[in-house]
């Protein structure tokens, strides 16, 4: 549900790579999240005026990008709240690690519409109609994604569902054994309760922990196909693609510039991008672009490294599988229709190696399978449900919180109606996704499990 | 209109809501009357004798704080006093006493006889005599008509009550009693919104034929702790219950002979309380229990009448006399009065205000069963605060309500006018989202100051909370700059008892919450040096200190997720304007009404996604300040 007095955070342009990304936050500790960031308590910037500073993460001490930051006092601002903008450098895996830091400051990640709502709220924003709100809501999603989300949602709930029985079962367990003291009811093991709420965080643990891969699956998985000039990098983007987007000839270092697309691979976005070659060239733009290669990159989620398979090794290549190295990334070893073609040519051990030739398209099918293998699968259970929503994930976290401190208070042989407190917001912070449980409904499910009363 | 009589306040009924609400309405300086059917029978403990319980003792608590009578009542009429959960914290321990019920009966009489500004009047109410929406006074059976400027009608059980025994049944408000058929007749023509409900009660057993030794003696607390915050101890003798159990001998016959249980025959269609099952409840619903435990317990001093708790029967009366004699103990058992189930009306309480005066009905208030709750002390909280805001409402002063943080009672009586009931409502700790700060033992200090202002708490109950405030701000002092150190000689069996290692030194306060560790532990410790400390404000002081560290934790995810309750649902605020709600959302919300955000979030079936876009919609459509 909707807040109104913490702070939240989103991110304000558009998903996906841009010149710029812009963070925002809304809410009474927006000021200070800002000043943690640029490690200045002493900062006071002037409302409304954009200054540069580098924004640092507080844990490490590592400078995460140097960005305009601007500060709009309340209530002049567009929530009507202290808000803070952070414009930073266009990169979507940096915007994220932004936010993650501010999520640690104590920010919290802003539901669809609920910088709207607090412009409503504090009368920033005058609307003669309920509706307006809800079609800005929507505008923050596109029609693809608001179906995607609907859906999720309905899966989400139906896969904690198990988990908020379970929680329920031992909240019951232990309210009844308070409130019905003098009924003969079944002992409580401790060892036992242990186990099943030990059980339980992991299983919370394991939901939460797919965000990552989850996010992705959602926002897009950025592939950089990266390669010595002439292994066919283009031809393979093409065939990816479905149609030919790149030029492709004959002549090594024709691709000057990147292109990015987008596709669907089983209904997973991909951004894929095409890049320079990567070589020692003293072409001045073909070195530019060699330069972008490399900030793509770094970008990316995913390197394909294409190697032409029909050929030795060169040096060239070893420098290339150099750059991959401490990333995550696939070997594509093109030309699978040439006469020279080796399928053991690499003896590295990449997450996966796929021949293919990107003339005949033979192996495409298995490439875009190995692009994504490394995001879908590891899956513990095989069930394939990935949280994707920041929301669920945080109400995730803090179940898991609140679950852990419950354990604790339990080992220290706390009185139930302690153990309680957080076994009871955890139940809240679930039914945030899937719906309240009431006291009532607690009651009913006490007096079905045990026979109680006089 | 002539009439035969006027007052301020009169209220129809003389059971636990009647008499605190008459008690409080004339002590408040309204003019009062209670009519009721028998004046012998005021403050009849119909079903089990005892009052309080987890939950229950925490109402009690808190009637007696804000100036109530019921715990002064018991208090001098207790048979057996128990402080139940005595092994766990403080906030869920909660005072449970047996009644001798002619005794209780008695001195709540006598109480009200002895009120200033009080009478008593017997008579059958057979109609309410309503003018533009406003109550002006009821008409008797007999003729008499008696003015009011507010009543409170506190019927319990009584309105077109049916009772149940076997295939026989009748009408009756209570065994031996009339229903009240015409009045409830005539609440129905004022159109208020009437359902049906079911209670039971066991069969009670001639303590001479049984066979005690058969049973577990079930002992009183050795220090019985009092109800009333002004009894400074109980002195009256105190006795023996008894627990026993059924068997499958007993569950047998019960199965072979449910068709002749109005429950299970289709003779009774309204709900009972779940919590309270009979016994062919218990034996239908949990086949896999091979036994079901019973509480056998006194009715008083004087009589030899005995109450079997837990065997709450609407099967005929030949029956339970040969069910109980399959108990060994009881072969030889003789019932006194059978078991019989009861249907009664009661009124939709969504239909009330937090005051509990009707929403249609200017200066008419209702309390206690007629709301759809059961039980003694659930009914008596309605009928002190119908009492006082009739009282008040009388005097044109402006009315008074208890917030769901405040007091227990504020919990009841919002789950009442927000959800309804749509089974006897009965108070459970786990009903409160704020269990942790509404203990029984602070009740004193959370309601008193309303209770005084109001004019119900006098000089001396007065005085005594700023002394015991006086002296459990020294406690906590104490308890901070009281040091244990490592020579002390207490420091070798305090290690033991924690299993901990304690450090060099640490004060009382950090020793309390270490596990194994109790208030007598505490006690001990200070009973040289600071006799003057009692267990009682040691216990009190020690639980602030306990949940201090949780309270926080309790009530931030609360404030958070309710903020937005007190929202208002403008009047003429359509559903279906909300989109992306389902046909299904939009009707229950249309069936429901809310008023609020916060009664909106209590439907049942309501998803986040609906609240949130109800919430946007509400706050779009709200003046911005």
């Amino acid at each position: 549900m909707f807040e109104l007095n913490d702070t939240i955070v989103a991110l304000a342009t558009p998903p996906g790579r841009g010149g710029i990304g812009v963070i925002r936050l809304s809410g009474p500790g927006s000021l200070q999240i800002l000043q943690e960031l640029v490690a200045g308590d002493d900062f006071h910037p002037e409302p409304n005026v954009l200054t540069l500073r580098s924004l640092i993460d507080p844990a490490t001490n590592e400078t995460l990008d140097r960005a305009l930051v601007c500060y709009f006092k309340a209530p002049h601002s567009f929530t009507g709240e202290d808000v803070v903008e952070l414009h930073c450098h266009g990169s979507p895996i940096l915007l994220r690690a932004i936010i993650d830091v501010t999520l640690t400051l104590d920010a919290r990640m802003a539901t669809p519409g609920e910088f709207s709502l607090r412009a409503v709220a504090n009368g920033r924003m005058k609307l003669s109609e309920a509706e307006a709100i809800r079609d800005l809501v929507d505008a923050q999603t596109d029609a693809a994604a608001r179906q995607a989300t609907r859906q999720m949602k309905g899966e989400i709930s139906h896969a904690l569902q198990p988990l908020q029985d379970e929680l329920l079962k031992i909240i019951v367990r232990l309210e009844s054994s308070l409130e019905f003291v003098e009924d003969d009811l079944p002992l409580i093991e401790q060892d036992h309760l242990i186990a099943s709420l030990r059980d339980l965080r992991s299983e919370c643990d394991r939901m939460a922990s797919t965000f990552s891969r989850g996010r992705l699956l959602r926002d897009g998985i950025r592939v950089t196909l990266i390669g010595r000039p002439n292994v066919g990098k283009s031809s393979l983007f093409n065939g990816l693609l479905g149609h030919a987007r790149a030029i492709v000839t004959d002549i090594p270092g024709t691709t000057r510039d990147s292109i990015t697309e987008s596709m669907g691979v089983d209904g997973v976005p991909l951004i894929v991008t095409d890049t320079a070659g990567l070589r020692v060239s003293t072409d001045q733009i073909e070195a530019i672009g060699v330069d972008r290669t490399r900030r793509e990159a770094a970008d990316s989620d995913l390197l394909i490294v294409v190697i032409d398979g029909s050929e030795s090794l060169t040096e060239e290549d070893h420098q290339v599988l150099s750059e991959a190295v401490n990333r995550r990334y696939i070997i594509a070893l093109n030309k699978s229709d040439l006469g020279g073609f080796s399928a053991t040519r690499i003896t590295d051990d990449p997450s996966s190696i796929v021949s293919v030739s990107a003339k005949t398209a033979t192996g495409l099918d298995r490439l875009r399978a190995a692009i994504l293998e490394p995001f879908t699968n590891g899956n513990a259970n095989g069930e394939g449900l990935l949280i994707t929503n920041a929301r669920h994930h945080d109400l995730l976290t803090r179940t898991i919180d609140a679950i852990r401190s419950s354990e604790n208070l339990l080992l220290d042989r706390a009185s139930e109606e302690i153990i309680l407190v957080g076994l009871l917001n955890a139940l809240r912070y679930l039914g945030e996704i899937t719906g309240e449980t009431t006291s009532d409904e607690i009651l009913g499910k006490i007096f079905s499990t045990f026979c109680i009363g006089k | 209109m002539v009439f035969d009589e006027f007052f301020d306040v009169v209220v129809i009924g003389g059971g636990h809501a009647g008499c605190e609400a008459a008690s409080a309405a004339a002590r408040l300086g309204a003019n009062t009357a209670l009519v009721t059917l028998n004046l012998d029978l005021i403050g009849q403990m119909s079903c089990n004798p005892a009052i309080g319980g987890i939950g229950k003792g925490h109402l009690v608590r808190e009637i007696d704080a804000l100036g109530g009578i019921m715990g002064r009542v018991i208090d001098r009429t207790g048979i057996q006093f128990r402080l139940l959960n005595r092994s766990r914290g403080p906030a869920v321990r909660a005072p449970r006493a047996q009644a001798d019920r002619t005794l209780y009966r008695l001195e709540m009489r006598r109480t009200l006889e002895a009120t200033p500004n009080l009478s008593l009047r017997q008579g059958v109410v057979t109609n309410l005599i309503i003018e533009n929406k406003r109550a002006l006074g009821i008409e008797l059976q007999d003729t008499r008509r008696i003015g009011a400027k507010s009543i409170v009608i506190a019927t319990g059980t009584f309105l077109n009550g049916r009772i149940h025994t076997g295939r026989r049944t009748y009408s009756g408000g209570r065994t031996g009693e009339p229903a009240s058929i015409e009045f409830a007749e005539a609440l129905k023509q004022l159109g208020f919104r009437v359902g049906r409900l079911k209670t039971g009660t066991p069969p009670r057993l001639d303590g001479r034929t049984i066979d005690w030794n058969s049973f577990e003696r079930q002992p009183p607390d050795e220090q019985p702790v009092p109800f009333s915050f002004s009894t400074d101890e109980i002195t009256q003798e105190q006795l023996d219950c008894h627990i026993g159990f059924t068997n499958e001998r007993v569950h047998q016959a019960v199965r072979r002979n449910l068709h002749e249980s109005p429950l299970y025959s289709g003779q009774i269609t309204s709900v009972g309380p779940r919590y309270c099952p009979s016994i062919e409840d218990k034996v239908v619903k949990f086949p896999d229990k091979n036994r079901h435990q019973l509480f056998i317990e006194p009715e008083g001093y004087d009589t030899n009448e005995v109450y079997l708790n837990g065997f709450s029967t609407s099967l005929p009366a030949q029956l339970q006399q040969e069910l109980i004699s399959l108990i060994p103990g009881f072969e030889e058992a003789e019932i006194i009065r059978p078991g019989y189930a009861i249907e009664y009306d009661f009124v939709d309480p969504k239909e009330l205000t937090p005051f509990l005066e009707t929403a249609e009905i200017r200066g008419l208030f209702l309390a206690g069963q007629i709301n759809g709750t059961t039980g003694y002390e659930e009914a008596a909280c309605q009928g002190l605060l119908a009492g006082i805001n009739a009282g008040l409402s009388s005097m044109a002063r402006p009315l008074f309500r208890l917030d769901r943080s405040e007091a227990y009672i504020g919990v009841l009586i919002d789950d009442l006018i927000t959800n309804g009931v749509d089974e006897p409502y009965r108070m459970f700790t786990s009903r409160s989202e704020y269990r942790l700060l509404l203990r029984h033992d602070n009740a004193d200090d959370r309601l008193e100051p309303y209770g005084r202002s109001l004019g119900l708490v006098g000089d001396a109950e007065w005085d005594r909370l700023f002394k015991r405030r006086a002296r459990l701000a020294a406690v906590r002092q104490l308890l901070k700059e009281y040091k244990i150190r490592r020579q002390d000689e207490s420091y070798a069996h305090l290690t033991a008892l924690t299993g901990q290692d304690l450090g060099d030194s640490l004060s009382l306060a950090q020793l309390a919450l270490r596990p194994g560790v109790t208030p007598q532990t505490v006690s001990s410790i200070l009973s040289d040096a600071h006799a003057e400390v009692t267990l009682r404000d040691l216990e009190t002081a020690l639980a602030d200190h306990l949940y201090s560290g949780y309270l926080e934790t309790q009530t931030s995810t609360i404030r958070r997720l309710h903020q937005h309750d007190s929202m208002k649902v403008p009047t003429d605020f359509t559903f279906t304007q909300v989109g992306g709600l389902s046909h299904e959302i939009v009707e229950r919300l249309e069936r429901a009404q809310p008023k609020t955000f916060g009664q909106a979030r209590k439907i049942p079936g309501m998803t986040p996604a609906a609240l949130s876009n109800l919430l946007v919609h509400l706050t779009a459509a709200a003046p911005t300040v």
